[in-house]
């Protein structure tokens, strides 16, 4: 018994020893992209200590994670520093501060957190770790009412995603053969919300300035973001209807989407899908010529807003107590720079619009009684069985 | 005087004869050899091991420890106590014959009941407590009273019918949240008021702020109860001869299928409680979609703690360090987080393979035994 106990006082003085401050690897990295490509260096930027939680899903979730990490990746291509993400054990706010805390505790001085779901998690940490900086992504902290509270070492950041619907649903309008075209929503979260009202929106402009009469015959919300195979079905009920165009907001009921696209392309029929988040081209493709379903995508550059404040902190440029919009105006959102799918008229048309919603002569409703008097405006009759 | 000054080898295989004893070292053989396992994986990943094992301890107990923080240590007691009941839950249906794979819908549906009632009910903390702790009870145990039914009356494979019991779980959890308690987003449900959560401020604030909650009391009592009946009583008496041998149990006079619902219900309500200390204790709000895995854990933790209760408390301590310090493991050092799954699952493959080792233990034994008999021989000839 007593050399038991003395075995295991050396390991715990052993263990308190070692426990001493943390030391980061700081590796350049190697990773490159079509986007990160085109992104500017930061000058005279210091080491910087980069950590990153996820939210539901894994890291290659071809979306917000995945998009958030390219981004901070990206960053560490650039510039040498160190950079981590933990997949949290759980999806609590509990499981969320254990993963901030072990970050912090590990020496990195910025955390990355990318969805609404760590509202919660991101306001108790701010307040607890003042030293380091938080960056929400699609959210604000806020104690379980509700209401903002972004202290000055936080920085909440939105997308514009009811701009970039509203290219979509105006290329969309332009480009579809039966006049018919559908909105494929996951959870009916603001985020995705915002993507449907944008693209009704767009459609009614291109009808009253191009002097179309093309409708959203279908509009809903599957309810999750993981049902492929009610993507599918969904996509199979639409298409048979005659609707040639989705644009599907759902993450992986999307990819369902996009599969359907794909078996009735390859059989003959001629039909579209419209991507979201990132460029989906690529997740488009079939047969062997690299042709792809993706019509256009609605990108909302996840990865821009990680990498700009990566730099931010390596420069000691970091402004917190604010929540910034990423939007049209600063490249946050918009459609991808090569769209081959898209008619040469087409692109003209939209890039008229992207130059007027720039201009604010052009405003993208974000809120459901702002698309209802849009529509009214333009003209737009919503048919029966359809709620926003 | 030969007897007093037994040598260590005399010792071992005196104690070691004994089966019981045999049986009790096999889940310490089976840790051992998991972490084993885990060292040579991290070895062959090019990592030291030593700093590995040390920073799973750290970031479940140690870190900050010293300096007064408390929150690492609570946070693992808190992970250790939701398994601590799904363990017992399992152990209990085991030790009575019955192999209840559904210890996590019943969680759920118990989990449930504590949130529902935690937003519509308006009472005094202590009566709300003593309520929702009741209802988790009890709706844990109604979950497993169709299965027990089933199992009592017609003889039909439990662990069929308590597996398919979650998924009628989740989605009947999903339907009602929906309706009578929604959350902020679609995705869980509201959060139950502060006189339904079994978070303590005085026990919070020890532990600085950590999700250590009064379940843990809970569970220490409850551990000793299940204890009490299994061991002390005739009920559980029983409740052990009927899932021994029904047939026998039955000539004998017993209830047999009386019996069976009886574990079925228990078994039930302790992972009910799993519900209300995870729920009202840890999460605050019902998440939609998913069944908690601590459901699937307990099975672990109860094969680990070789189905006795205070085995159980043993082994979900276990599981609650690995599970915390695994993340720290992968924030500290670039040893993935999966690397503790891996133990986890070496240990419990181990521990399933604890027949092997005991036979092991045995044959050793044997051998020991004869060569001392041939060295008596010998002495004797000489």
């Amino acid at each position: 018994m007593r050399k038991l106990f003395a075995l295991f006082s050396v390991f715990v003085l052993f263990t308190v020893l070692t426990a001493c401050g943390p030391k980061l690897d700081y590796d350049k990295g190697t990773f490159t992209g079509p986007y990160c490509d085109d992104l500017d260096v930061f000058a005279d930027a210091k080491k910087a200590a980069i950590g990153m939680v996820t939210d539901s899903g894994t890291i290659d979730d071809k979306s917000f994670n995945q998009g958030t990490w390219e981004g901070i990746q990206c960053y560490n291509a650039k510039h040498t520093s160190a950079v981590k993400y933990l997949q949290p054990s759980g999806e609590t706010k509990e499981d969320y501060i254990n993963a901030i805390d072990n970050l912090v505790d590990a020496g990195y001085k910025m955390i990355v957190a990318p969805g609404f779901k760590f509202e919660n998690a991101i306001f108790e940490a701010q307040t607890t770790h003042e030293d380091i900086k938080f960056i929400i992504i699609d959210g604000a902290p806020h104690s379980g009412n509700y209401v903002p509270d972004i202290k000055s070492n936080t920085v909440s950041v939105m997308f514009a995603e009811e701009q970039v619907g509203f290219l979509a649903g105006v290329a969309a309008a332009l480009q579809t053969e039966t006049g018919k075209v559908a909105f494929v929503g996951g959870m009916e979260i603001p985020a995705v919300q915002k993507f449907g009202w944008g693209y009704v929106a767009g459609v009614a402009y291109a009808n009253d300035t191009y002097d179309l009469n093309v409708v959203v015959t279908d509009y809903l919300y599957q309810g999750t973001f993981t049902e492929v195979t009610a993507g599918q079905t969904i996509a199979a009920g639409m298409y048979d209807e005659g609707i040639d165009i989705i644009f599907a907001a759902a993450g992986g009921v999307g990819v369902g989407v996009i599969n359907e696209a794909k078996t009735r392309t390859e059989a003959g029929e001629e039909v579209w899908v419209i991507g979201v988040d990132s460029d989906q081209y690529d997740a488009g493709k079939y047969g062997t010529a690299g042709k792809s379903v993706i019509l256009t995508s609605a990108m909302k550059r996840v990865d821009l807003a990680a990498y700009n404040y990566s730099g931010a902190l390596a420069t000691n440029s970091f402004v917190g107590g604010k929540q910034v919009t990423y939007d049209i105006k600063n490249d946050g959102v918009g459609l991808p720079a090569n769209n081959p799918n898209l008619a040469a008229d087409t692109l003209t048309k939209v890039d008229t619009v992207v130059a007027a919603m720039k201009a604010d002569t052009i405003v993208a409703p974000n809120t459901k009684e702002k698309l209802t008097t849009y529509l009214t405006s333009k003209g737009y009759v919503t048919p029966g069985t359809i709620t926003y | 005087m030969e007897n007093k000054h037994k040598s260590a080898r005399e010792r071992f295989i005196h104690y070691f004869s004994d089966e019981s004893n045999r049986r009790k070292l096999a889940p310490y053989i089976s840790i051992l050899f998991g972490l084993l396992a885990g060292l040579i994986l991290m070895l062959l990943i090019g990592q030291d091991p030593i700093k590995g094992y040390i920073n799973i301890l750290n970031g479940s107990i140690f870190k900050g420890l010293f300096e007064g923080n408390f929150r690492r240590l609570g946070g693992t007691l808190a992970i250790a106590t939701v398994l601590t009941f799904t363990g017992l839950s399992v152990a209990f249906a085991f030790k009575t014959g019955l192999f209840n794979i559904g210890v996590g819908g019943q969680m759920l549906f118990g989990g449930f009941i504590v949130v529902l009632l935690g937003n519509v009910l308006t009472l005094p903390k202590p009566v709300h407590l003593l309520v929702i702790v009741l209802a988790a009870a009890i709706g844990g145990a109604l979950w497993a009273l169709v299965p027990g039914i089933l199992k009592a009356r017609y003889r039909i494979s439990e662990v069929v019918t308590t597996i398919m019991m979650n998924y009628v779980a989740m989605w009947t959890v999903s339907y009602f949240v929906r309706r009578w308690i929604p959350g902020h987003y679609e995705t869980e449900s509201s959060m139950i008021k502060e006189s339904a959560s079994l978070k303590f401020e005085l026990l919070t604030d020890l532990f600085s702020g950590s999700a250590i909650n009064l379940s843990i009391i809970l569970a220490g009592l409850v551990v000793v109860f299940i204890w009490y009946i299994l061991e002390k009583t005739t009920f559980g008496y029983e409740l052990k001869a009927v899932g021994f041998n029904p047939d026998a149990s039955k000539y004998a006079g017993m209830k047999v299928n009386r019996n069976i619902l009886y574990s079925m219900i228990i078994s039930g309500a302790i992972a009910g409680l799993a519900g209300a200390s995870y729920y009202a204790g840890y999460t605050n709000h019902v998440k939609l979609g998913v069944v908690p895995n601590f459901g699937f854990d307990g099975i672990a933790v109860a094969l680990l703690g070789l189905n006795s209760p205070f085995g159980v408390v043993l082994s979900a301590l276990l599981f609650g360090v690995l599970r915390t310090g695994g993340e720290y493991l992968n924030a500290m050092t670039s040893i993935p987080k999966e690397l503790v799954d891996i133990i986890v699952g070496l240990i419990i493959y181990f521990a399933a393979a604890t027949l092997l080792i005991q036979f092991m233990l045995t044959k050793l034994i044997k051998k020991m035994k004869k060569n001392d008999e041939k060295h008596i021989e010998e002495k004797v000839v000489e």
